[in-house]
């Protein structure tokens, strides 16, 4: 899940895999804009097949914040 | 009021990118007007422009950035970096609160617009980039140019039609003249070689159509002209107060020292075919740099290739320069790489730039038959001459009349 969701926005965004730390947020990992959030939240939606909002998923959200996010909306 | 330093020269064209390559092709007299290859512009009336196959090779973009903006914005955040270097210049070194961007165009960036539009029409919002509010608009350019600079300082961006960069300059001096700020990036960019811009300059109905033979086709002031190509790129440079660029031991490549704007007021499109209004600009311009009509060296031309365009110029050089015109050879260098419709006068300052360091003007491509006569055209190739004081016209529609007077730097 968590190399999954780092594949999708690394292709979306531009951005190298390694630059996206699992417990790091993406604020500070990839310094993020609010944009790129709405691209970012839309891209995983299309991805995984689940409807997010983007206060659930933010700039201070690492990558396991994100996967386990999408985790528990599969689960559901 | 005082005269302003360039001190940095950033230009990014069909005739090459930096200025060096762009000045060997000037001063050669080449032709870089083809058949536009981008998309298919096969049905279009005109088809042919002045193209830029090569920007990322000099491009310090990141991928990451390059999505999320226009190529307008692009060829302006090349130029910038151009300029900057050429000037010496390191903005993390500068108060970015004194340093300021003007930069003029006249269309916007269609290339990500019409993109962005196909897919919302089909794939409906969820299919448009979230960028493209943020792409389009005329200043975003400057927007960009902000951000990866780190400029915060009293900034604009001009849209007065083809007249846009010139007007820009004009404007960045007042600025700096009133102390406001340290260094202005000033200049401007204009992508127009895309198919709904390309239908827009169709549409208006003053292209060459000469599709079959594109480096005979822009030949203005020819008695064969059938109107302008478009082109497209950026023309950038840096300027600086005169005692600041010397306290660094900056090189000086010119000074702006005139710039005057009027208006005709007759017609939505057309210019008025008296040339009085565009007179009346070049003479405010003369008055502010304290020059005489027989002190200008060298007349860069807006030549639009159209009867109208072309001969309402030259009755208002006529007005001002009366028997000394004769004299002052004048060229339209943008014959041989387009028109940049809101960049092209800060092209023209660049080209009259180099051409006064390196005492040679460049041509007017295509000028076999003058229409009007007792004019000093530089026509086909380039010719040694030593200039110190230039003018150069730039004109849009609706009547918009701009002129700029640049010196000899003190290379």
């Amino acid at each position: 899940m968590k190399d999954k969701v780092k594949e999708v926005l690394a292709s979306l965004l531009k951005v190298k895999i390694e630059e996206l730390k699992d417990d790091v947020s993406l604020q500070n990992s990839i310094g993020v804009d609010s944009t790129e959030m709405v691209e970012s939240v839309i891209a995983l939606e299309k991805s995984f097949g689940v409807k997010l909002n983007i206060k659930e998923i933010t700039k201070n959200s690492t990558i396991n914040d994100i996967a386990s996010t999408i985790q528990s909306k599969l689960a559901k | 009021m005082e005269k302003i330093a360039i001190t940095g020269i950033g230009v990014v064209s069909p005739s090459g990118i930096g200025k060096r390559q762009f000045w060997a092709n000037i001063k050669s007299g080449r032709s870089f007007i083809k058949e536009i290859t981008r998309f298919d512009a096969s049905k279009y009336p005109a088809h042919i422009a002045g193209q830029i196959d090569d920007l990322e090779k000099y491009s310090h973009i990141s991928e990451r950035l390059l999505k999320k903006i226009d190529a307008f914005s692009h060829m302006a955040l090349v130029a910038s970096e151009l300029a900057l270097q050429d000037a010496g210049i390191d903005i993390k070194n500068e108060d970015p609160n004194l340093v300021g961007i003007f930069l003029g165009n006249a269309i916007g960036g269609w290339l990500y617009a019409e993109t962005e539009l196909r897919d919302l029409y089909l794939e409906g919002r969820e299919g448009v980039s979230p960028y493209m509010a943020s792409a389009w608009f005329p200043a975003a350019p400057q927007g960009q140019v902000s951000i990866y600079y780190g400029i915060k300082g009293f900034s604009k961006t001009m849209v007065s039609d083809r007249a846009s960069s010139l007007m820009a300059l004009g404007y960045a001096r007042k600025v700096l003249y009133k102390n406001k700020l340290n260094l202005i990036l000033a200049g401007g960019m204009e992508a127009p070689v895309t198919p709904y811009a390309l239908l827009c300059c169709n549409t208006y109905g003053a292209l060459s159509t000469r599709n079959d033979d594109p480096q005979a086709a822009y030949r203005p002031f020819d008695k064969g002209r059938s109107g302008f190509v478009i082109g497209e790129g950026s023309g950038i440079v840096v300027l600086e107060n005169i005692q600041r660029a010397r306290s660094r031991g900056a090189n000086i490549l010119g000074f702006i020292s005139g710039y005057g704007t009027t208006c005709d007021g007759v017609d939505r499109i057309n210019p008025a075919s008296d040339g009085k209004e565009l007179a009346r600009a070049i003479n405010m311009a003369l008055n502010d740099a304290k020059a005489k009509p027989e002190d200008i060296g060298y007349i860069s031309l807006d030549g639009l290739a159209v009867d109208l365009w072309d001969n309402s110029e030259i009755k208002a050089l006529r007005l001002v320069f009366a028997d000394a015109l004769k004299n002052i050879p004048v060229s339209c260098p943008k014959s041989m790489f387009g028109n940049l419709l809101g960049a092209s006068g800060a092209l023209d300052m660049i080209i009259a730039l180099l051409s006064m360091e390196h005492s040679l003007i460049p041509p007017t491509l295509n000028l076999d038959t003058p229409v009007l006569r007792d004019i000093n055209y530089v026509a086909k190739q380039a010719r040694e001459y030593k200039v110190n004081k230039s003018l150069i016209v730039s004109r849009g529609r609706g009547g918009i009349n701009s002129a700029l007077v640049v010196e000899k730097g003190s290379i």
